[in-house]
């Protein structure tokens, strides 16, 4: 994990969501990570997906048909 | 030299802070606050500081306290520690600060949602101030720490910075992971048992 990474991060409004579209995008070899969502960003459901800005359209199109995403934001480290 | 606070109206640990603050740069100083909280933090902050405190009540349940350095009676002390905030709880015990994961997921009731818990939980681990010397993994936990489990490279950071993991042998056996840890070493019930019995404190997530 390269420290000096920016990354886009999914957020949901629930849960269950985010159990959905991880599973979708494990299927689909999309790299991705649940983290918590971060402090910065408020979301009630507490957990998001993190992925890399270059995988930003594939998520999209994996996710869109299936899952509604409430926001897709960039992480500024 | 004095100073004079007026902490009225301050929450704790704000009167105590201050007052620390104060105490660093002189000798006397009276501070004012208007709850009980504050007055026996301030006294408790006083005895480990080496402090004399003349203390007045006066109208509407206002203390003023005036504390005065013995000059002899230099303690050295953390006084920090004098409050008894939650927020401002030293942490207590003697002895290294260990994470036990006795299951791959954080919580009982809906395993789904247990896992999603303990990927977040293990995730922020990185980040906290107070980070874990050891981390224990038994039963399901040691899942955790297999070469393709999802929380893996967080577990192999929090390896390199100096976290220890002991991950349970008859447990990797047990689940058939024998050759597949790709964080901590396998360990045994002596070192688990050890580790956990000389805890200064013990997290369950």
């Amino acid at each position: 994990m390269k420290a000096d990474q920016n990354y886009c991060v999914a957020l949901f409004d629930s849960v269950s969501h985010v159990m959905k579209a991880e599973k979708i995008l494990k299927n689909a070899d999309i790299p991705h990570k649940l983290i918590p969502v971060p402090r910065s960003i408020s979301s009630d459901c507490g957990v998001c997906l993190r992925f890399l800005p270059e995988q930003k359209d594939a998520v999209i199109e994996a996710l869109e048909s299936n899952i509604d995403i409430s926001e897709i934001r960039e992480l500024l480290l | 030299m004095s100073e004079l606070i007026n902490a009225k109206g301050l929450a704790c640990p704000e009167p105590v802070v201050l007052t620390k603050k104060a105490l660093d740069s002189h000798d006397e100083v009276t501070i004012v606050v208007d709850n009980e909280a504050a007055r026996e933090n301030i006294k408790r902050l006083a005895a480990s500081s080496g402090c004399m405190v003349d203390m007045t009540e006066e109208a509407g349940g206002v203390f003023r306290m005036h504390l005065m350095k013995q000059q002899d009676k230099q303690t050295g002390k953390d006084t920090a520690s004098g409050c008894l905030c939650p927020e401002d709880m030293p942490i207590s015990a003697h002895g290294p600060t260990v994470f036990v994961f006795t299951s791959n997921v954080m919580g009982y009731g809906n395993d789904g949602l247990g896992t999603v818990l303990m990927k977040a939980f293990i995730h922020t681990a990185l980040d906290l101030d107070k980070k874990p010397d050891i981390m224990v993994f038994y039963n399901t936990g040691v899942k955790l720490a297999a070469s393709d489990s999802d929380v893996i490279d967080d577990l192999k950071a929090l390896q390199e910075k100096g976290v220890k993991m002991l991950i349970c042998g008859t447990c990797v056996n047990f689940f058939d992971l024998t050759g597949k840890i790709g964080a901590g070493n396998i360990s045994n019930m002596y070192d688990i048992a050890g580790t956990l019995t000389t805890a200064g404190r013990i997290v369950k997530p």
